[in-house]
């Protein structure tokens, strides 16, 4: 049982360090414009 | 006969690039209608890279170019090292990453256009619009383009980089950024500690509970340490800002409302530690967390609130970067800085003058708007003195600095006006109460510690529930989510809040003080012709001569329109009038004299002070300064007078407006051709006896409204200028202003409700504390709950009053 809480503990970890991560590189700087970016179609050919 | 004709009659049709209502005269391409030629060259850059996508929102997504000067060398500062590595964020020899401020972003096709513009531009790797901050990061080859010729190529779009003393400087921004991700990181931490506390802790609540349940003890004590484990970088990294905040109050002997706070994140967690290490108790790591977390979230709602607006300009925002110096071998482009005594130099229309200096050009018209507060442009001649803060209007000035950017008389005078400082009364506000809190408290508990004293760890027990127990959440957390969501509220109608305290003070603010021009009329004088009625002919005869003319009178006449047809034989004399022929009409426009001088009869009945015009020798009318209130002011100050506010004007313009005033405000309540200085004068006098508040353009009141207790400042534009003031509000929500004392006067109550909610709370569970009945589970689900009823309150409250101001 004990072991099953490590786990558990250490899986959760494992998404607070993917959250700490993301925020360093930036992902939670500017939470506005990728929702608009998002509008736009890519119908880009190049 | 006196009629009044208007200049854009006609049918109206909007401009395909920016949507405004097109004059007559407009540029027609026979599909497109644009009211300028700027807007066509934009619309003509995109059509020929096939990004007419831009134009597909529900509303014309172009910034108008109309008025906007295209002078080459405004950007040849960006040559100099020093200046364009103020942009530079980083820099090898393949790529730079550039940012600029771009203050006409405002909607999505905006982000979608200049994320597109490497297909436009060779050499730009990437573009990155944040829409929020209106700001843009460029990746570009080094080899390819420069710093100026991106720019350059913004500007060419109709996004003018913001360049001045102040505007960008990476290493602000950088340190921003920063302190928001260190917000987040902190919020992350705690949420995943409380998270998972929280887990371990209903465990044991059942366990303590119900005696059928029965838990492996090797359990419990794994979940005890896991408990304690998570719980230490919440107190060490999470909670730091109020933990040293606190000790810094305490090394410095006084108190401050993080105090308490911390007093309460400490012991709560001390006394947790201790209860689970002796095993006397389960402690209140979840509440510990939870609180912590809590306290996060609001900071949040500041830090998102703030971020809607930049406040932080000082007059030396609104002084340009670079200034052309005259030299024997040519015009060059220098930084302000480097300008000395006796040097020549060239202010064209529209640019601010950084230097109290000599006029060298035979006449020059500046506007001291921004120092005196009189809108009408100053007419100067040669050799006289023109002071820093003014603006040429019209023909370039040549001018011999006689003075040093620092030492000038703008710069005196905002000197003078930031003298004043801690006008936060909000945050002293919360340090007294945070002080008595702490006092009141410590003594409560101290009793309660005497009174149980024969029982040590009875005695011990009940002083640290009634500090734990104690939360200051009334004012830690009601008024900044009451006031924050207000702002956000108030964000969303495009008024902005410097802060909190801004909001908590107009609740209080008993009397308004209005500045004129720019607030209560139109920053922009507009120019009406009074006289025969003209036919179209005539009409465009005049446009054709007067728009040869950089007189401010003309410019104002030509405003709006193309001139159709060519003038020829035009004449000028600086400071009296033009003449000229166009369409076959002779066209004098000017004063009394200057008509008279070229042979027109007078019309006897005209005022002779104003500026005629005359056709083929005869006079047919007069063009004034036209003023007008913005929308809605005089129902918009019969509001404020019936809730009891005191109302006046102060104004650094002349009387000429007096009788559109007088329809509202008593003649004792107005006062013209004040100085700066009176108005400081003025205001100091009426805070005597209420608290006042200045609503100006924030430029040439600048002074007074660092006097006001608080200050709104109206701006045509939100994103260009934001002035030195409290608050902005946009020029088309001036009407609004009696609504948004009201709200803030209901978020005022709102804050007071949840105050006084948070103390019957405190009165309740200290008594119960006090008789040592408060066991550790109740103290667990207590705490959070009250939390979350006081957020309850204030987000709800914000908003039940929100609807009624829209």
């Amino acid at each position: 049982m004990p072991l099953l809480v490590i786990c558990s503990i250490l899986v959760a970890g494992g998404f607070l360090l993917a959250f700490l991560v993301a925020t360093r590189r930036g992902q939670y700087d500017d939470l506005g414009t990728p929702a608009v970016r998002m509008l736009f179609d890519d119908n880009e050919e190049n | 006969m006196r009629t009044q004709a208007t200049y854009n009659t006609g049918t109206t049709t909007s401009c395909t690039h920016c949507g405004e209502i097109c004059a007559d005269g407009t540029i027609n391409d026979g599909e497109h209608v644009f009211c300028c030629t700027g807007c066509a060259s934009v619309y003509a850059l995109l059509q020929e890279h096939d990004l007419c996508a831009y134009y597909q929102g529900d509303v014309p997504a172009g910034t108008s170019q109309q008025g906007v000067e295209r002078d080459s060398t405004t950007y040849a500062i960006l040559d100099d090292r020093s200046v364009s590595s103020r942009f530079i964020e980083y820099a090898d020899a393949r790529r730079f990453r550039v940012r600029f401020a771009l203050p006409t972003i405002h909607c999505a096709s905006c982000v979608w256009l200049l994320e597109r513009l490497p297909h436009i531009q060779a050499g730009l790797i990437s573009t990155e619009v944040d829409l929020q901050r209106k700001s843009i990061t460029i990746d570009a080859d080094p080899r390819v383009l420069t710093v100026r010729s991106i720019a350059e190529l913004l500007r060419s779009l109709g996004y003018e980089p913001l360049i001045h003393v102040e505007g960008t400087e990476v290493s602000r921004l950088q340190q921003h950024k920063e302190a928001t991700r260190r917000l987040y990181l902190r919020l992350g931490v705690a949420g995943f500690a409380m998270g998972n506390i929280m887990m371990f802790s209903i465990a044991q609540y059942l366990a303590h509970g119900a005696q059928s349940v029965v838990i492996d003890p090797v359990l419990m004590s794994v979940f005890t340490w896991l408990s304690i484990g998570l719980s230490i970088p919440v107190l060490t990294y999470s909670a730091s800002p109020w933990l040293r905040s606190a000790w810094a109050a305490l090394r410095q002997r006084t108190v401050n409302l993080d105090v308490p706070v911390a007093l309460g994140i400490t012991t709560l967690f001390v006394r947790s530690v201790v209860d689970m290490a002796t095993g006397s108790g389960e402690g209140f790591l979840d509440s510990f967390a939870g609180l912590v977390f809590f306290l996060l979230i609001g900071r949040v709602f500041q830090q998102k609130a703030f971020d809607a607006v930049t406040f932080d300009r000082t007059v030396r925002s609104f002084f340009p970067l670079s200034v052309r110096r005259s030299t024997s071998h040519g015009d060059e482009v220098v930084a302000i800085d480097a300008l000395n005594v006796a040097d020549t130099i060239v202010i064209r229309n529209g640019e601010v003058i950084p230097a109290d200096a000599v006029l060298m050009s035979p006449v020059g018209y500046v506007d001291y708007s921004f120092v005196t507060g009189e809108s009408v442009p100053v007419e100067c001649t040669h050799g006289a003195l023109i002071y820093a803060g003014g603006k040429a209007v019209g023909a370039a000035l040549q001018l011999t600095v006689t003075m040093p950017v620092s030492k000038s008389y703008l710069a005196s005078l905002w000197e003078r006006s930031s003298g004043r400082t801690s006008r936060d009364g909000y945050r002293q506000l919360s340090d007294r109460f945070g002080k008595w809190f702490v006092w009141s408290v410590l003594a409560v508990a101290s009793i309660g510690f005497f009174a149980w004293l024969p029982d040590v760890s009875m005695a011990m027990n009940v002083f640290t529930a009634v500090v734990i127990i104690a939360c200051p959440c009334a004012l830690t957390l009601a008024a900044p989510i009451t006031f924050g969501t207000g702002m956000g509220i108030l964000g969303r109608m495009k008024m902005y809040a410097k802060n909190i305290g801004v909001l908590r003070t107009l609740a209080t603010v008993r009397a308004v003080v209005f500045d004129k021009t720019g607030t209560l009329t139109s920053s922009q004088p507009t120019v009406a012709y009074h006289g025969e009625v003209l036919t179209r002919d005539q009409r465009d005869a005049i446009i054709a001569v007067a728009s040869q003319s950089t007189h401010p009178m003309s410019r104002g006449l030509v405003a709006g329109s193309t001139p159709l047809q060519f003038a020829e034989h035009v004449v000028e004399i600086p400071g009296y009038g033009i003449t000229g022929t166009a369409g076959g009409h002779q066209i004098a426009i000017g004063s009394e004299s200057f008509i008279k001088l070229n042979g027109f009869n007078m019309d006897a009945r005209l005022d002779t002070q104003s500026t005629l015009i005359a056709i083929d020798g005869v006079v047919v009318g007069e063009i004034v300064v036209e003023p007008s209130l913005r929308a809605g002011v005089p129902e918009m100050i019969l509001d404020l007078r019936g809730r009891g506010m005191q109302c006046q004007v102060v104004t650094g313009d002349s009387q000429r407006d007096q009788a559109l005033l007088s329809e509202s405000f008593r003649d004792d309540e107005m006062t013209f051709r004040a100085t700066p200085a009176d108005k400081v004068a003025h205001l100091e006098q009426l805070r005597e006896s209420a608290q006042v508040l200045m609503i100006g353009d924030g430029l040439n009141d600048m002074s007074a409204m660092a006097v006001a207790d608080v200050s709104i400042a109206v701006t045509e534009n939100t994103s260009t200028l934001a002035p030195a003031s409290d608050m902005i509000i946009p020029a088309t929500q001036v009407h609004r202003i009696g609504g948004l004392l009201r709200y803030a006067h209901a978020l005022r109550g709102v804050v007071i409700t949840a105050v006084w909610f948070t103390m019957a709370y405190n009165v309740a569970v200290i008594t119960v504390a006090l008789t040592g009945h408060l066991t550790p589970v109740i103290t667990a689900i207590m705490m959070p709950l009250s939390s979350l009823l006081v957020i309850g309150i204030s987000v709800g409250g914000a908003h039940v009053y929100a609807r009624r101001l829209s």
